[in-house]
């Protein structure tokens, strides 16, 4: 009896060791290891916070013949009830997570080990440690102060983010409402953790130190300020960037959108253009995750999606990468050629989005905001 | 002794009549709707997201939070109900009742606003009333050198306007149906005691419709209350919140737990308003007006108001119909989402995926996703029809039957429970319940019956709520006597209570097949990779910036809605021919 036991205690024993091995053999497997394993797995699901997987997903396959690369092109927030009622379901529908809103996806995804991170061996000597740990991020996009190039040819209207809150702007700065949209809380709340640059720039616009006023901080002053100076709240990006952008204005309005969404000035009839030199910084820029279900039914498909998202050895990343080499979304490899008709990274004021530092306070901008309005 | 004499008396209360059919018509609810709420409140119950509840109604957010969003929506509410009823009441009254000018053409447009997604009509508003406020383009009238004030381009004004113009609609076809089933010799009683047009509409028809009417102004508040769509668009420029906005931004930046506690006090709040409504009807002892005689009334004569009153309806009629699906359309020709008449192509329907247009996306008619969700809509909205009307009519006869006790007072708040959930929590709601297996039963999680099941539990009050105005007109007289000659329960609901019940049956189906392809709240969230639906789709291109592709799909789903209603209305001509003139 006891041996009987022991004897299955030891096959168990194998049998979980070596499942942990192949795990963790699969983390460092090049693309060329992977592929057969994945062809025999035959499909796999990613769920994206961009319709841009479609092109992914043609260009995955032609790439690996034999694997359905099925993409689901589902928004953050979404995505995060979405895994959250599937895995209290017991139910494990995506291999890939390809998100942004990395603060509540730290908490609530990475915490909870609903995902997991896996950085592809073949690219993680050309990202920064910055952008592999706690999780890979594949592009970095954006969050920015955005204005109407045909009516102020001679760049930004304004040079500082205090103006917005004087008098000439009263009820002319548009933004997504950043109580219904996660990034545009990302913003407030870096503007927050910012206050010690938000209080010298006070100091350059208006020649004397802030007056706090009764508010915590120099951020949350200028939110404050910002709200009194009746800022205008809309529902989406697109709300934004045809308020800001549309051509034709004699006197537009200036608002906070995706730097990467000047791409569609020509389609859309816009004149968006970055106020990259607005003290102290035009905004946030923020990382795209890539990363794992906990446990993917299709771990090798999966673990190579993720390496096709990071690009080939080309110099602009070929098919993976193709969909995202756009001037405003910036790639994180570090060998990739920028894009040329964008505001280089090094040259790009805005903040680095922290997303551990953002989701300490996030709630706590999220509660002064909703006393303001 | 005394126990036989217990025995005895358990018995008469466990058989009589109907405990049996009232007690298997609450168990399905309970499972349908209570279980799966129940976890929604178990989860703000937890210990670290209980601090919600009084974030929400006691701490210094609560102002803007929960108190002043809450004014609003008990406003639009109470002024879309009165509104709807009011202008859905008068449209049906002159559709059954009258000899107004085209009447058939009235009747179809009425039910049309409905049919078009609310944020339609919202958008709509902005092409003609935007004013300079948010900045880009201006809408038509200030285009045209108009000065729009703030109050009527944007917040409450516009909101309660957009609203009752969509949800008018709900309310005539209710009431629509009910009068259709007024008996004439109620009216030429009243016409042989020398009772005018006025004296007749007011002492005879607006009385025994009053179920109806009840019906209809408790349908369209609920759905002005929960309606997220309209004051998004509308209110957010100038800061105007309701209880639904409010739930959805704070689902949107992860405060799940207070979403869900607004949530919940919108589900109370909205109940103690229905409840009062319920309590009128129940009051009043028989709405019987199909009995086992007499025939179909003559059509009042308005005379000279015929025109007055023709041209009074078709201003509404174009101002909810025509307006927002010449927008919807003309966008989804329209490369520019900010010039709507400008540069027209019909790539997003009918075009070959082109690498620099919409990223590649084919027109719709060559894209494989939604011809696979336009066969997962169309069997999810016949199922659900089925399904829908199958309980709806079971609990509607139910509650007309058996109005006393404590449990058809429970049936009937239940029923109404879904109502005032928001879809989405309702969606999260069922993935929790039935996303996991039970017992010997496997998990629903990405299955068809998930769809249809959490679909009809969403939309019982629709089908319990048009069942049963139709269904305590039928008089218990007619089935009564069926039983005398002994027909059993299902005889009596197969061959007496149902083609009694048809119209109201069909325009419940109708209602449902119409809300639930067009529903995006639920199934944002039921839906998986392998059973997309249409309105999912849309709503990804919509989100995506590729709106002509969402509303070319919205027209198709109107499309739909539109054929089947026309459909339905000639099946109902052919099955009942005194409703024809």
């Amino acid at each position: 009896m006891t041996v009987l036991n022991i004897t299955r205690l030891g096959a168990m024993c194998i049998l979980l060791s070596t499942a942990a091995f192949a795990d963790g053999h699969l983390d460092e497997m090049t693309p060329n290891d992977l592929l057969p394993l994945a062809q025999q797995e035959g499909s796999v699901t990613v769920y994206s916070f961009t319709s841009r997987i479609s092109k992914v997903e043609a260009a995955f396959e032609q790439a690996y013949p034999g694997i359905d690369l099925q993409g689901f092109d589902i928004s953050s927030t979404e995505q995060i009830a979405r895994l959250k009622a599937e895995a209290q379901a017991g139910v494990a529908n995506a291999d890939v997570i390809y998100i942004s809103d990395t603060p509540v996806v730290l908490t609530e995804l990475l915490e909870t080990g609903i995902i997991a991170p896996y950085v592809p061996p073949r690219v993680a000597d050309r990202v920064d440690e910055q952008y592999k740990s706690p999780l890979l991020a594949q592009r970095l996009s954006t969050k920015v102060l955005m204005y109407n190039e045909e009516a102020n040819p001679n760049g930004a209207p304004v040079d500082s983010l205090w103006d917005l809150t004087r008098d000439e702007w009263n009820g002319r700065v548009v933004m997504v409402d950043p109580l219904q949209r996660g990034d545009y809380l990302d913003l407030m709340t870096e503007i927050v953790l910012q206050s010690d640059q938000m209080a010298q720039a006070y100091q350059t616009e208006f020649g004397q130190a802030i007056d706090l006023d009764g508010a915590a901080n120099a951020g949350e002053k200028f939110i404050m300020d910002l709200f009194a100076n009746d800022v205008i709240l809309v529902r989406s990006t697109d709300d934004v960037n045809a308020a800001v952008g549309k051509l034709g204005q004699d006197n537009p309005p200036i608002g906070f959108t995706s730097y990467s969404d000047r791409r569609d000035n020509e389609e859309e009839g816009w004149a968006l253009q970055v106020a990259n030199d607005v003290a102290p910084a035009p905004g946030i820029i923020f990382p795209a995750i890539v990363a794992l279900a906990s446990e993917p039914k299709n771990p090798a498909a999966a673990r190579l999606v993720i390496d096709f998202l990071m690009g080939d050895e080309s110099d602009t990343g070929g098919p993976g990468l193709a969909p995202f080499y756009v001037a405003g979304d910036y790639v994180t490899r570090t060998d990739i050629v920028p894009h040329p008709d964008a505001v280089p990274l090094d040259d790009f004021n805005a903040w680095r989005l922290a997303p551990v530092e953002t989701a300490k306070i996030r709630a706590e901008v999220g509660d002064l905001i909703l006393t303001l309005q | 002794m005394a126990d036989a004499t217990l025995n005895i008396q358990g018995k008469r209360v466990l058989f009589r009549p109907g405990t049996v059919l009232k007690l298997s018509v609450l168990i399905i609810l309970i499972l349908l709707i209570v279980l799966p709420l129940l976890r929604t409140v178990l989860f703000t119950l937890q210990p670290d997201t209980i601090k919600a509840w009084s974030d929400v109604l006691g701490s210094r957010l609560s102002k803007n939070l929960f108190y002043k969003p809450l004014t609003n929506t008990l406003l639009i509410g109470v002024v879309v109900s009165t509104g709807c009823v009011l202008i859905g009441g008068f449209l049906a009254w002159l559709v059954v009742m009258t000899n107004v000018p085209f009447r058939k053409t009235i009747g179809v447009m009425a039910t049309l606003p409905f049919m078009i997604p609310s944020f339609a009509a919202a958008l709509a508003w902005g092409t003609l009333f935007r004013n300079d406020r948010v900045g880009g383009q201006v809408g038509f009238l200030q285009g045209s050198g108009l000065d729009i004030p703030d109050w009527l381009a944007w917040g409450i004004v516009p909101t309660l306007i957009v609203l009752t113009l969509h949800y008018f609609s709900l309310a005539f076809t209710i009431i629509a149906a009910a009068l259709a089933t007024v008996n004439s010799d109620l009216v030429e009683a009243a016409q042989i005691a020398g009772a005018k047009g006025r004296k007749i509409l007011m002492g005879v028809i607006l009385p025994v419709t009053t179920p109806a009417l009840v019906a209809a102004g408790s349908l369209c508040f609920a759905g002005a209350v929960s309606n997220f769509a309209t004051p998004a668009l509308l209110g957010l420029p100038v800061r105007m919140q309701t209880l639904s906005t409010r739930l959805f931004g704070m689902i949107e930046v992860g405060q799940v737990g207070r979403g869900y506690v607004i949530g919940i006090m919108l589900v109370i709040i909205s109940g103690i308003f229905l409840w009062a409504g319920n309590r009128a009807i129940s009051g009043r002892r028989s709405y019987a007006t199909i009995t086992g005689k007499g025939g179909r009334a003559k059509r009042f004569d308005l005379r000279g108001a015929r025109w007055p009153l023709f041209a009074i309806a078709m201003t509404i009629l174009t101002a909810s119909t025509v307006v927002p699906v010449i927008v919807l359309f003309a966008s989804s020709f329209a490369p520019s989402s900010s010039d709507l008449f400008a540069n027209w192509t019909a790539h997003y329907w009918i075009g070959q995926s082109t690498p620099n247009i919409a990223q590649g996306t084919a027109g719709i008619v060559h894209n494989p996703d939604i011809l696979r969700a336009l066969g997962v809509t169309l069997s999810l909205g016949l199922a659900v029809a089925f399904t829908g009307m199958i309980i709806g009519l079971l609990t509607a006869y139910t509650l007309a039957r058996y109005r006393e006790g404590v449990i058809s007072a429970a049936i009937t708040q239940i029923s109404f429970l879904p109502l005032l959930v928001p879809g989405i929590a309702f969606g999260a709601a069922y993935i929790a319940y039935l996303g996991a297996p039970i017992g010997p039963f496997p998990a629903l999680y990405g299955t068809f019956a998930l769809l249809v099941i959490a679909a009809t539990a969403y939309l019982l009050p629709f089908s319990v709520q048009t069942g049963r105005a139709v269904i305590q007109q039928v008089g218990g007289e007619l089935e009564e006597s069926a039983r005398i000659t002994g027909a059993g329960f299902v005889k009596r609901m197969t061959a007496i209570t149902m083609p009694l019940a048809v119209r109201g049956l069909a325009a419940g189906s109708i209602l449902i097949f119409v809300k639930i392809i067009r529903d995006l709240s639920l199934v944002v969230l039921l839906f998986t990779p392998t059973m997309p639906v249409l309105s999912v789709v849309a709503y990804r291109y919509a989100s995506e910036g590729f709106g002509q592709f969402a509303n070319a799909i919205t027209v198709v789903i109107l499309s739909l809605s539109i054929v089947t209603t026309l459909i339905a209305n000639r099946l109902q001509s052919k099955s009942q021919p005194w409703l024809n003139n």
